[in-house]
């Protein structure tokens, strides 16, 4: 859900940025290490511990073969990643080693761990940052913000003005119904004069509007096409900051242009590199 | 051959969407999938995924490596240079979907058609349909077209979870959900068929029957119907 903060941890302990790890939706829980291990976590904002020290926010730490990391609780945020040098050792499924669980392949058995599970590593990296190196935090998205940008959709031509000032004036609240294939929004109502199309591609993102005119922003298991019209696209750079919004947390939408988008995700991905070097350098 | 005007909007700051008229029409999908594979032929530089659909088809492209206007105008560019002859003497195949008429909306569909129940079942059962697209979730087959009797628009609200196998219709089309998924369409019956299975070596069942795809390249592969959804950007950074 936040490929950033994946991208990151992964940096961190010295890892290809796409390697494999672990994604921690809300609740807390146990992992104990059977290998000596670098680790780290990012993402969401946890009460963590390895060993009863504290474990701080993306910062490459060490584990002992025995030690148990500790996540008592998520104080911020939605998704927390938790990622081992050498990465989790999963087979790659039509190109993926991501865990697609509607569908329940990927990952580990196509499923969400649980507890008694045990999951292997991969070989560890060579080279690694030193223990202690952290991504400095200017370089993370502002996951407090609350703004996300956006760019108008596809179909904005079927929403009439008052609906995309509705759509940017409003504030809305992430549903209780929401999970990693969208995040349904809470707030005022947007008239859209079709109510469904014929079906067109679709992506993360995507903010679609179904019949009861209440959005659905499209996360990272979107539908490839779907028959709701769209009236705008969240921002690339800016889908980590949402995807990390839990529900009952609001959010703004300002919309921007393609190329000013173009030139926030070029931001993002110069920081991503940052930390990428700073780590490599360590 | 004439054309209608294409048009070119961009979905979010990856994609764009050609949109090649408003009216769904068999000849229409033809033209969307004939301009697909022309696509993929050209191999445009910077295009990463092209999606079909009824109307429109959508090409993400990298943005690092292009713009939104120079993207767009080469992929209209092409678009109206794209032939779009029927394919010769494919062979049409047929795929038998054993369905059990009890789904939730059965009644329902029946009392906003006018049919009675056994109507809706005899009008649904008793039609061959092609597969236009795939997409939605993986394995998801589009199939037309359904009788006229039977068409009603979208649920207003999609239901949270359709089971897999349910056997559905909206608009001109009907379907079967290959997974536990979301879902705004009419449940009317369901099966015991397998649609998608990602260990198989066609993972989806049905991708081989989309009939302008199936004349080249011998792929039994149907567009993007494995397209993973979240595109990952900053690996384009890794050593």
């Amino acid at each position: 859900m936040d490929l950033f903060a994946l991208g990151a941890v992964n940096a961190v302990v010295g890892n290809s940025l796409d390697a494999a790890a672990l994604e921690w939706a809300l609740g807390g829980g146990a992992v104990r290490f059977d290998r000596d291990c670098f680790f780290a976590v990012a993402g969401a904002t946890a009460r963590a511990t390895v060993s009863g020290k504290d474990v701080a926010p993306c910062t490459t730490t060490f584990a002992r073969a025995g030690d148990e990391l500790l996540v008592e609780q998520i104080i911020s945020g939605r998704f927390l990643y938790l990622a081992c040098d050498g990465g989790i050792d999963v087979p790659s499924l039509l190109g993926s080693q991501s865990t697609y669980l509607p569908g329940h392949f990927g990952g580990y058995e196509g499923r969400m761990l649980r507890s008694g599970d045990s999951v292997r590593l991969g070989a560890r990296p060579t080279t690694h940052p030193a223990e202690g190196f952290h991504a400095a935090a200017d370089l993370m998205p502002r996951y407090d913000s609350g703004i996300v940008h956006a760019t108008p959709g596809t179909q904005e031509d079927l929403f009439d003005e008052s609906a995309i000032r509705t759509l940017t004036e409003g504030e809305y609240k992430i549903s209780a119904a929401s999970d990693r294939t969208g995040y349904k929004l809470e707030g005022p109502v947007l008239a859209n004069s079709l109510g469904t199309l014929p079906s067109e591609a679709g992506c993360p993102g995507a903010i679609q509007v179904p019949g009861d005119g209440l959005p659905i922003a499209l996360m990272a298991d979107a539908p490839t096409i779907g028959g709701y019209p769209k009236i705008a696209v969240v921002s690339e750079a800016d889908l980590p900051i949402l995807a990390q919004r839990r529900p009952g947390e609001s959010i703004r939408f300002q919309l921007i242009t393609i190329d000013q988008s173009h030139r926030a995700l070029k931001r993002r991905l110069s920081d991503m590199h940052a930390i990428s070097q700073h780590a490599s350098r360590s | 051959m004439s054309n209608t005007q294409l048009r070119a909007h961009p979905l979010g700051d990856t994609a764009v969407t050609i949109t090649f008229g408003a009216d769904r029409s068999a000849e229409l999908l033809h033209r969307v999938h004939s301009a697909t594979r022309s696509l993929k032929a050209a191999s445009i530089p910077h295009v990463e995924d092209i999606v079909p659909a009824y109307l429109a088809l959508t090409v993400f492209y990298d943005p690092l490596g292009t713009s939104y206007e120079e993207v767009s105008r080469k992929l209209l560019d092409a678009c109206n240079r794209a032939t779009h002859s029927m394919p010769k003497g494919a062979p049409s195949r047929e795929h038998r979907i054993p369905v059990k008429y009890d789904g939730v909306d059965l009644e329902a569909v029946a009392v906003s058609t006018g049919l009675s129940v056994e109507g809706v079942v005899a009008s649904h059962s008793g039609r061959i349909y092609t597969v236009d697209l795939l997409g939605f979730v993986p394995g998801f087959a589009y199939l037309s077209e359904l009788d006229a009797a039977l068409q009603l628009p979208r649920r207003a609200q999609p239901r949270p979870r359709v089971v897999a196998g349910s056997v559905a219709i909206a608009a001109a089309q009907t379907a079967v959900y290959p997974l536990d998924t979301p879902g705004g369409w009419h449940i009317i019956g369901r099966t015991q068929t397998v649609m998608f299975d990602a260990t198989r070596d066609a993972p989806a069942l049905l991708a081989h029957l989309i009939s302008p795809c199936r004349t080249e390249g011998g792929s039994t592969r149907g567009p993007s119907e494995c397209r993973g959804a979240a595109r990952w950007i900053y690996s384009r950074l890794a050593p």
